[in-house]
């Protein structure tokens, strides 16, 4: 049993409210650092994790994404700076940090001829209060491959059993590294499915991922990581909208317009002629100020598009503008 | 969901130990490679040696037969083939997939899962001896060792030493390969320092001299002096002991988990 009165003189508040939103936070990372050898793997990392939302690490290749998480679920300890869940240090509280936290890691594989359920119950054993091993391979979708052994699994299998076993312990937060990666298309959905039910039942979601829809799909929030450090900390719909090119919004005017009425608008960053379209780029609550706009000039508009920045777009705009600043300052020195 | 928790915990309310020995012990059924040289091959010797009419023979010397003298070479090489492989490949395999790693995101500490090793291959080594003893003393009517405690002694600290002799190859080992050519190149000259190609009495005594140095040579020496009613020399034992110390300081020292 947990002592919550003793754990709480001895670790602090065990439920620290996030002052700026009000939710909980259960994970917050403080100028974390870890460097092996020469190589900075993560050079300044902060962020905290509110319950219950799915947030996402993106970044490139080697940016330091799986060290940051690896140092959250303790697995490595860091150089400096901190990671704290449910104020439990990583490193000090070991066995109480790890019955809290599933962690589904990037290339890890299971025993070729160990069988799904024989993993499963293994690791219910290592739990106080698992979750049913049947029930979860059930709504996993792979009860029908209880007793198929691992290497007999396809990926998409073997994924959703690694998943599973992230989950038996019965965790309130899960973490998942690169969870998608070699799966086919349907696989994919299927698994994104997956993650979204986890956290319809309560549990917090890291997710880990280089790939720019699942990350746009799933995360409530997202940290982009270059070269070891946040560069930058939004919705992803917010930062596709800031940072990915702007909205593009086309129309088929009902009558002439003068450009001057478009580009006086707020946000407006150009204004093009397609034939008998009108296309115009920029950010903020674009749609709604056009169609104001031209409705005061009294034109209406038709066969209206909308397209929005894509995060990809940010993701890609973001990277470069931080790999050019510090080809700038490598410059300098 | 609290209800379907509770539920599975009265189910599962098992020890992690022993379920780790539980799964290790079918995997290593289900790859039963240690298992036959473990097992099966000093037991198909014996049944070999027990068969040749010249063994019956009294080695010049000794109190002893030569398949008598075979005995404990068999025992040895029992141990020579689970230190060589039963215990250091799957460990390998384990670290090399990312199996410890992962068990190392749980509560339970990995360090459980080398122990969960030691266990079935302690067992399989159990039940090896058992078969020898008894295989020889019932069927083939060799006199059991007269030295009951040095006997129990010399096979502890043989058993103690190449485990650790095990371990040291799983720590210095980078992959599952690697551990293996480790273990290929060092089978052969282990067999033939233990004496099962030819027993060390009946070589140059340069030969017997390097023998008695290596932690193999050793302990057939002690167990053939526990064969023959006395209790065996602190030479031997300390060389087991050297080793065991040795090869787990190393070991312990560096063992990784990735």
């Amino acid at each position: 049993m947990i002592d919550t009165e003793n754990l709480t003189k001895k670790f602090g508040n065990l439920n620290p409210i996030n002052k700026a939103t009000g939710q909980k936070s259960v994970v917050t990372v403080n100028h974390l650092r870890k460097q092996y050898g020469t190589t900075v793997a993560v050079d300044d990392v902060s962020f905290s994790i509110a319950e219950g939302e799915i947030f996402g690490i993106i970044g490139p290749n080697g940016a330091g994404k799986t060290t940051a998480v690896e140092c959250i679920s303790g697995l490595r300890v860091p150089d400096s700076g901190s990671a704290t869940v449910y104020d439990l240090n990583p490193r000090d509280d070991r066995e109480e940090l790890r019955k809290r936290v599933g962690v589904q890691l990037q290339e890890s594989l299971l025993p070729p001829r160990i069988k799904v359920g024989e993993a499963l119950e293994l690791f219910a054993s290592f739990y106080p209060r698992p979750l049913d091993p049947n029930d979860l391979l059930e709504s996993l979708g792979i009860a029908q491959k209880r007793n198929a052994k691992f290497k007999q699994l396809s990926g998409g299998q073997k994924q959703r059993l690694s998943i599973a076993l992230a989950l038996i312990g019965n965790p309130k937060i899960a973490i998942l590294d690169e969870l998608t990666t070699g799966l086919d298309p349907e696989a994919r959905r299927e698994t994104w499915e997956l993650i979204e039910r986890i956290r319809d039942r309560g549990v917090t979601v890291i997710l880990v991922t280089h790939y720019m829809d699942e990350a746009e799909r799933l995360c409530d929030r997202l940290a982009l990581i270059n070269h070891g450090k946040v560069v930058a900390l939004d919705t992803p719909a917010a930062l596709a909208a800031r940072e990915g090119g702007g909205a593009r919004m086309q129309f088929v005017p009902s009558g002439p317009v003068d450009d001057k009425v478009l580009t006086a608008l707020p946000g407006v960053t150009s204004v093009e002629h397609k034939g008998r379209r009108i296309v115009v780029v920029g950010s903020g609550d674009l749609t709604t100020q056009v169609l104001y706009a031209l409705l005061n000039v009294g034109v209406h508009a038709s066969d209206v598009q909308v397209e929005n920045g894509s995060l990809e777009d940010a993701f890609v705009k973001l990277t470069q503008t931080d790999d050019n600043a510090r080809k700038h300052e490598v410059g300098l020195q | 969901m609290s209800a379907q928790a509770s539920k599975a915990s009265e189910h599962y309310s098992s020890n992690p130990f022993w379920e780790l020995v539980k799964v290790e012990g079918k995997l290593a059924l289900r790859e039963p490679i240690g298992i036959i040289f473990g097992v099966g091959l000093p037991v198909f010797l014996l049944i070999i040696f027990g068969s040749i009419p010249a063994f019956r023979q009294t080695v010049p010397g000794t109190t002893l037969s030569t398949f008598e003298v075979y005995i404990p070479i068999l025992m040895i090489t029992v141990l020579i083939f689970i230190g060589l492989f039963g215990l250091p490949i799957p460990i390998a395999r384990d670290r090399e997939i990312g199996w410890l790693r992962r068990i190392s995101t749980t509560p339970v500490s990995p360090t459980k899962i080398l122990a969960a090793q030691v266990t079935i291959n302690l067992v399989l080594a159990a039940i090896s001896f058992a078969i020898l003893t008894a295989g020889g003393v019932f069927f083939f009517g060799v006199k059991g060792p007269s030295e009951i405690l040095g006997f129990a002694l010399s096979i502890v600290l043989a058993t103690i030493a190449m485990f650790s002799l095990g371990l040291l190859i799983a720590a210095l080992a980078p992959s599952q390969g690697v551990a293996g050519g480790m273990a290929q190149g060092l089978l052969y000259p282990l067999l033939f320092f233990a004496g099962i190609y030819v027993p060390m009495q009946f070589l140059p005594g340069h030969l017997q001299t390097i023998s008695n140095f290596t932690p193999v040579g050793a302990a057939v020496q002690a167990l053939g002096s526990s064969m023959q009613g006395t209790f065996p020399s602190i030479i031997p034992l300390l060389v087991m002991a050297v080793y065991a110390v040795f090869f787990g300081f190393v070991a312990a020292r560096y063992f990784r988990w990735e």
